[in-house]
């Protein structure tokens, strides 16, 4: 018999931990919380495009685990999609749809499509029936003009003319639902975006830092990030720390890192 | 109050939905409210999709189950006109919506309303509420606004009306909107004869007025009189 | 108790002038109990490579023996030794797999120096959510001091000792306010020339 070892799985979930985990947690034993994104993100149609914008604040529980992470993340090169909920569910979820966008584009040649990006993702987040919580504001230009739409978590699908979704969805659309207009210009939406992201960012303590926003026309695209940044730090020493004693050391072990001599010949290319 | 604001709740659509048949066609009609919870997560949705160019479906209950329904039919019934060579006809459309209601009654939450016209038998209903039934009827209502419409279409449905008087009966989502909380925003109707399709929008300030109902505003101070904000 | 509490832990990575630096305690424990006191929760991937793995134990040295494989897979394939940010895309990748009701649960960190010596450090949560920082990042049961000690005492462009100095009294003060972790440090400050590895004195309570 030939030996057998395991290779690395082609992918998908694997499902191995599934009965010891149940096993610990009947022990009483908590499962563990995971990195969520709580969240402002909007987006909106405006005259030639759409804007996409989101704050930089990941928190687990209740603490900040990144204070600038980003939120909109890239599709394809005419769409990009903001994500709120489990963070590495969003993360997987747009990276992998982005990846079947390019093989797409790489058979038929053309500009990817933002319902392609709708449909592939409520199929995948329908098919786990809200186990994967990703909340996703998609927003794109392609041949067939401007389009923003929001998809939840159990893969049900808006289409809007403004949207916005995350723990701070419902400061941010007071702004929109007040201040929103059809035709507005660049400079105004970018505007009404910010307005809104910040209402997320001081009225939602699950949002905070700063604002990034996304600038997707035909043709073209502005991603950018940290556009405005409300929440500099305010408790700079300017010195910094310094330590007068030093700290005891039991063991130092020094370990060359020895550069490669070539003795004779030519270096090998990396 | 234990009514919080969870967004996590999946999506459902807290609806009136109607359909009726009259001489030479159907008329669909939907609110507009999607909501999570007491959020109003969508508040100008389109409840009444397009499964082929002469039959469209009203959905309601889980916006999501409704949605991968709805675009399963549309994707089947685009691949059926083809090798037929002719438009799909209603009752094959609504035997579709059936057979997946049917089938998959343990995960799915969703009733829908087809309605629509072809050349055989002309403009017809069919109801597939939850379970996965379905149901030729002359009229339809469903959704959690329809519980407030069953006597009203009793006495109001008539065997052979007009065009317009069909879409009179629009006027029964008016008075779903003002009695049921799950259901509201604008009024949206399809109708659908051998003509083709037309679609209409009612914007929900201009509905009649029901008993008691307030007259619509753009701000709560308007209500309460105030010229400006009070000062703090 | 949460499962990241049974064996208790403190993971920090900072990063310097073209150098990093990594650090854990050095206690194993079954609860409130303390088993060992030289326990490794850091350990070499390849020369300019370091992953800490915090959480429960058992699942930081399978986890361990899995990134191991992959590596050797990889060098085998390819000749060289993998980027930082490819093996942190690995361990995102190992750890997202188990997503459904299934993850290890640990939480990684991940500290290595980049093409032309550029550190990178990069932690995730226990399902692979990656969390890129330019200046510092923790994990385990002593992290939510790490934060607030890391928080004052880093400063941008630390030169490799002051880089230790720094890192070491951040964990030090750290884990002495989080009963789950301590019994000294472990720290290694890598910079493109040598690796310095160093056992710290703690306290013993």
């Amino acid at each position: 018999m030939s030996p057998s070892f395991d290779l690395p799985p082609k992918g998908g979930f694997s499902f191995d931990l599934c009965r010891r985990n149940a096993m610990l947690e009947s022990k009483g034993l908590k499962a563990p919380t995971f990195l969520k994104t709580g969240t402002t993100i909007v987006g909106l149609v405006f005259q030639d495009g759409v804007i996409l914008g989101a704050d930089t604040r990941a928190t687990e529980g209740p603490i900040v685990a990144d204070k600038n992470c980003e939120k909109i993340h890239y599709m394809a090169p005419n769409i990009y999609c903001c994500g709120a909920g489990t963070a590495a569910d969003t993360e997987a979820v747009t990276d992998m749809v982005s990846s079947q966008l390019q093989l797409h584009r790489y058979h038929t040649g053309r500009e990817s499509r933002v319902v392609t990006a709708l449909t592939l993702l409520k199929k995948h987040l329908f098919n786990y029936q809200g186990h994967v919580s990703a909340a996703l504001v998609l927003g794109g230009v392609d041949v067939t003009g401007p389009h923003l739409h929001t998809i939840y978590p159990h893969g049900s699908t808006d289409t809007l003319p403004f949207a916005t979704m995350g723990s701070g969805s419902l400061a941010a659309m007071s702004v929109f639902e007040s201040k929103y207009k059809e035709g507005l210009g660049r400079d105004e939406g970018v505007q009404l975006v910010v307005e809104a992201i910040s209402a997320g960012i001081f009225n939602d303590l699950g949002s905070g830092s700063n604002v990034d926003v996304c600038v997707i026309t035909k043709g073209h695209k502005d991603y950018l990030r940290n556009h405005l940044l409300p929440n500099p730090r305010t408790y700079v020493n300017p010195k910094g720390f310094t330590f007068p004693k030093k700290t005891e050391v039991l063991l130092t072990k020094i370990i060359p890192l020895k550069e490669v001599e070539v003795i004779e010949g030519d270096a090998m290319e990396e | 109050m234990d009514q919080k604001v969870d967004l996590s709740a999946p999506h459902s659509m807290g609806t009136t939905i109607i359909g009726v048949t009259y001489n030479g066609g159907v008329v669909l009609g939907a609110d507009s409210r999607t909501s999570t919870g007491v959020y109003v997560a969508n508040r100008a949705s389109d409840k009444i999709t397009q499964l082929t160019d002469n039959v469209y479906v009203c959905r309601s209950g889980s916006a999501a189950d409704s949605q991968i329904v709805s675009d399963y039919v549309r994707y089947f019934l685009h691949q059926h006109t083809i090798q037929l060579g002719q438009p799909a006809t209603v009752k094959v459309a609504a035997n579709l919506v059936r057979l997946l209601s049917y089938n998959n009654k343990n995960f799915l939450e969703t009733g829908l309303i087809v309605g629509g016209w072809d050349k055989y038998e002309g403009g017809q209903i069919f109801g597939v509420p939850l379970g996965g039934t379905i149901v030729q009827q002359p009229f339809a209502i469903g959704g959690s606004g329809s519980s407030y419409l069953y006597g009203f279409f009793d006495q109001a449905w008539k065997e052979g009306m007009t065009k317009d008087e069909a879409e009179a009966l629009k006027k029964a989502v008016s008075l779903a909107i003002a009695r049921d909380g799950a259901s509201g925003g604008v009024v949206r109707t399809v109708i659908i004869n051998s003509e083709g399709v037309t679609r209409n929008f009612y914007p929900g300030d201009q509905l009649p007025l029901w008993h008691e109902e307030m007259e619509p505003h753009n701000s709560l101070l308007d209500i309460l009189g105030a010229p400006e904000p009070m000062s703090m | 108790m949460s499962i990241f509490e049974y064996n208790g832990s403190a993971l920090v990575a900072m990063v310097g002038k073209n150098c990093f630096a990594i650090a854990s305690d050095r206690r194993l424990g079954v609860q409130l109990q303390t088993i060992a006191t030289d326990f490794q929760r850091i350990s070499k991937i390849h020369d300019k490579l370091f992953i800490g793995l915090s959480g429960l134990a058992t699942d930081a040295q399978t986890l361990y023996q899995r990134l191991v494989f992959r590596h050797k897979l990889y060098q085998l394939r390819e000749e060289r030794d993998m980027k930082p940010e490819t093996f942190a895309s690995l361990v995102s990748a190992i750890l997202y797999e188990k997503r459904q009701f299934g993850p290890y649960f640990c939480q990684p960190v991940i500290a290595g120096l980049g093409d032309d010596d550029k550190p990178f450090i990069c932690t995730m949560d226990s399902i692979g959510a990656k969390e890129l920082a330019k200046d510092f990042v923790v994990a385990g049961t002593a992290s939510e001091s790490l934060y607030g000690a890391c928080e004052s005492m880093f400063k941008p462009d630390m030169e490799p000792e002051e880089l230790f100095e720094t890192i070491s009294q951040a964990l030090l003060s750290s884990v002495d306010r989080d009963c789950l972790s301590g019994w000294g440090g472990h720290v290694y400050v890598v910079t493109p020339i040598e690796v310095k590895e160093r056992i710290l004195k703690g306290r013993m309570d």
